[in-house]
């Protein structure tokens, strides 16, 4: 152990970086108190510190992100690893993986720009129009400059289906290429032995792409901050807008300089964005052994 | 028993073409038709890469001049060259602080700790990576901006992009020993070289290529980064002088201007330099893929 | 030939000119080949001579391989499995496979010898009966019928590997064609495959891969030797034991290859 002190102290860099991250967060909160009003659902600075809405704004758009990310990225890597040909998944995969690489920044400004006012001038009054009696569908009616939920959500699917697509794309190929032909040697369909096989093998990596495919999602800041239309309030339907706790943090701290409540409770809502972030992503990269496609695509 | 050949039921040849049972006929159909229809999917990837290519091009290309590139006159409203010479200045600490803490860290972490410390460290890499960026950006704020008492400058927008940067370098730096194959290891310390020695003589060189693909990963990943650099430094019309100086950022740039009227000169500063960061980013990105191919038949050549 | 049975309706297999070529390469060359009713044949030679690719060409697995071309046609019943119309899930259904190595599925016991019942749905009943006679013909029932539902890959490798027989058994093929099945057992697992092979071959075709002569001696009819991808000898396995036709046969049997 002992010989290992100083390769150890120059290998902790992450453990370094994490705990200063942890401690600075804990530090600037101050140990303030902010009352009961802290796990309530009014946000209203600096009388009331309800963080609830921002908690629940974060579920309600990374939750749908992640299911389609996860169907889409289900049926990306089935239609890369089973049934396109090489030379075509050689092509057709780095569209995805490029998709991981545009910056936050620049999906924030395509939509905002011009996907949003699709959403607001025809996806959105649409839906309205087809499926208000969907409980969620109906009720307020969308409004025209097309922030709000849909819109944030569908960036978030994209920001998240890289790495959905990735690791289910490497469980996939997981599969001892026995098992695969005796599926097939048995007579089953290349689908069936898709999902009969291969997909049970593969469970815990399609799993672990879930829990961090969700964490992407979660964790966006920039795109949210400037689609969503970031407010302190429930969404009441599908075309509302909401906070998350990433772009609460994101556009609140100028406004909260000075203010030394404020600022506490802004680090409480870090932590408790980061406690998630980091509980997610330690399960998800427990389901698997190490990722090294993930290493290399930077994810 | 009813398979027994000879039996009571004969079954000809032909039954393999002729089953058309209306379960086999949905199975095989099934297959065919998934076959076809799951491959369309990927327009849901392409398609927004290629509108968002083309929007962001076409809204920045017909007003951008070569004055606008490299203009640092801080009272045009369409001068681009501030923020290009500040990201590549920033880019440029931030790598080498990143590259001092993970590459060290990396090569530590492959060569010299024993499993269990190692999977620590490296669960601990995977946090940071999956750590949102505006936390990281918060603690940039609260330990360099306040108290160090940096405040917006320079320092503290280099030091958290370099802190945002490292666990990528720091992962590739360590897969890419890990990845050397053992033989060549032990050859080298059977024939009596030091650990350390085997690292710099003999590691190095061949984890050479793969780093330098880490290196450039994490600046792809870096310039394209927005919440760490809006939330520690302050956006600056003029060239940093010094440490403690403002300083701006391509996407800072574009945060800033996203929201202005269209046809105004700040939208299309804004266009212009998301496509800057696009085209860096997707050409890191493409520098890194021709990198990683060349590495990995080397490595297979190492092998055999 | 066998003989053992009387030959009601010609081959169930005929091999016609049968080629295969990787690239350039031949792999197998112009093989012709007929299997009987209720036999056992087994296909041996040195190892790289094409066995393997010999068998899957019977199933249209070799076509899972990238970069092989095969020619010549493959009668199943008097109909060629290559015409374009043949769909090979259908071809597989009756002419099984067992291959080197055990591959059981991550499931249970129950599950791996139901896959191809539920592929087809079955019902319960039906899935029920084939189980439990695809388990017994496999000599494997005794060993698993107290606790189905146990993981498959807690098996010894012997037991998975009749489990992977009784897998193959339970959609009711006619033929079945084992790939070395015992190449990755020890002694005692063998012996019962072999036993199991012995039993079944009352009732199906079976084409044996092995590399192992005392084996091919031990359960087989009749003995195919293929030599660089050509067929050179093919009879009876006393005849081809005892009186071998080919010098090269001759050196093989007496183990001067491997
Ligand atoms: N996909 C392939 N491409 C090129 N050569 C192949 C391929 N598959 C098998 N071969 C070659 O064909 C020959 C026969 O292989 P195989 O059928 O596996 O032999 P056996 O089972 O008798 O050991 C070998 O020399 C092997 O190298
Ligand atoms: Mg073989």
């Amino acid at each position: 152990m002992l010989r290992q002190l100083g390769p150890f102290i120059v290998a902790s860099v992450p453990i370094i970086i994490l705990l200063l991250i942890v401690l600075v967060l804990i530090f600037a909160t101050g140990f303030a108190n902010l009352g009961s009003s802290f796990w309530g659902s009014d946000w209203n600075p600096p009388k009331a510190w309800g963080i609830a809405v921002f908690v629940v704004g974060s579920f309600v758009t990374a939750i749908p992100a992640l299911f389609l990310a996860m169907a889409i990225g289900l049926g990306l890597a089935i239609a890369s690893t089973v049934y396109l040909p090489r030379w075509a998944t050689r092509i057709l995969d780095p569209f995805v993986d490029l998709l991981a690489g545009i910056p936050s920044v620049v999906y924030g400004i395509w939509g905002y720009l011009l996907v949003a006012p699709y959403f607001g001038k025809v996806l959105n009054p649409w839906v309205y129009a087809h499926f208000s009696f969907i409980p969620g569908f109906g009720g307020r009616a969308p409004i025209s400059d097309g922030l709000g939920l849909p819109i944030s959500i569908f960036l978030l699917t994209l920001m998240a289906l890289p790495i959905t697509t990735l690791l289910i794309r490497d469980s996939l190929r997981s599969l001892p290429r026995e098992l695969w032909e005796s599926g097939l040697g048995m007579g089953a369909t290349r689908w069936e032995a898709t999902r009969r096989i291969a997909i049970p093998y593969g469970s815990r990596g399609i799993l672990s792409a879930g829990f961090l495919g969700f964490g992407r999602a979660f964790g966006e800041t920039v795109a949210v901050a400037m689609v969503l239309n970031v407010m302190a309030a429930y969404p009441v339907n599908f075309y509302s807008a909401t906070g998350t706790m990433a772009s609460q943090m994101f556009l609140n701290l100028d406004a909260a300089f000075g203010s030394s409540s404020w600022l506490a409770a802004l680090s409480y809502m870090a932590l408790v964005l980061l406690a998630i972030s980091l509980a997610v992503n330690l399960i998800g990269r427990r389901l698997v052994a190490r990722v090294v496609s993930y290493e290399v695509a930077g994810l | 028993m009813a398979n027994a050949l000879g039996g009571a039921k004969e079954t000809l040849g032909e039954e393999l073409l002729y089953d058309r049972s209306a379960r086999t006929r949905w199975r095989l159909g099934f297959d065919k038709w998934i076959g076809r229809l799951l491959p369309l999917l990927f327009i849901v990837a392409i398609l927004p890469i290629l509108d968002l290519v083309y929007y962001v091009a076409s809204n920045a290309l017909p007003t951008l001049t070569w004055t606008i590139l490299t203009s640092t006159n801080p009272y045009a409203p369409d001068a681009l060259g501030v923020p290009i010479i500040s990201t590549a200045e920033m880019m440029t600490a931030a790598t080498l602080v990143a590259v001092v803490l993970g590459l060290f860290g990396g090569v530590a972490t492959a060569e010299f700790l024993s499993d269990r410390t190692a999977a620590i460290v490296r669960t601990s890499a995977n946090m940071l990576v999956g750590t949102p960026s505006v936390v990281l950006g918060y603690m940039g704020y609260f330990l360099f901006c306040v108290r160090f008492g940096w405040g917006l400058t320079f320092i503290a927008g280099a030091f958290t992009l370099a802190f945002f940067m490292t666990p990528y370098i720091f992962r590739i730096a360590d897969l890419a020993f890990t990845s050397i194959p053992r033989h060549i290891r032990e050859a080298a310390l059977g024939s009596g070289a030091r650990p350390y020695q085997y690292v710099v003589r003999v590691g190095a060189p061949i984890a050479f290529p793969q780093i330098l693909n880490g290196v450039f990963l994490a600046m792809a990943i870096g310039v394209g980064e927005t919440a760490p650099i809006v939330l520690t430094t302050t956006a600056s019309k003029v060239l940093p002088t010094g440490a403690f100086s403002p300083v701006s950022f391509l996407t800072a740039t574009i945060w800033e201007n996203f929201s202005q009227p269209s046809g105004s000169p700040e939208i299309a500063l804004a266009f212009q330099a998301a496509l800057l960061v696009v085209i860096v980013v997707v050409g890191l990105n493409v520098i890194v893929r021709i990198i990683s191919a060349r590495y990995q038949r080397r490595l297979e050549g190492l092998f055999q | 030939m066998s003989g053992t049975l009387p030959d009601a309706g010609g081959p169930v297999i005929s091999v016609q000119h049968l080629s295969v070529k990787a690239r350039a390469r031949a792999i197998l060359d112009d093989i012709n080949l007929d299997f009987g009713r209720s036999s056992l044949t087994a296909v041996i030679g040195p190892s790289g001579c094409g066995k393997t690719t010999f068998v899957r060409t019977l199933n249209r697995m070799a076509e899972l391989t990238p970069g092989l071309t095969v020619e010549g046609s493959v009668l199943y019943l008097g109909q060629n499995i290559y015409d374009t119309q043949v769909n090979p899930v259908m071809v597989r259904r009756r002419i099984g496979m067992v291959f080197q190595r055990p591959t059981v599925f991550p499931t249970s016991v129950f599950e791996n010898a139901a896959f191809g019942l539920r592929l087809i749905h079955e019902d319960e009943d039906t899935i029920d009966k084939r189980v439990t006679e695809g388990l017994q013909q496999a000599g494997l029932w005794e060993e698993v019928k107290d606790d189905l539902d146990r993981a498959a890959l807690s098996l010894s490798g012997g037991q998975q590997q009749r489990l992977c027989i009784a897998r193959a058994l339970s959609v009711q093929p006619k033929v079945i064609l084992l790939d070395e099945p015992c190449s990755a057992l020890d002694p005692a697992a063998t012996q019962r495959v072999e036993a199991t092979m012995e039993f079944l071959k009352q009732n199906y075709v079976l084409i044996l891969v092995t590399h192992n002569v005392g084996q091919a001696a031990r359960v087989s009819d009749r003995i195919a030797v293929l030599s660089s991808g050509r067929l050179i000898e093919v009879g009876a396995t006393a005849d081809v034991l005892e009186r071998p036709q080919q010098a090269f046969t001759e050196q093989f049997i007496t183990g001067r290859f491997t």
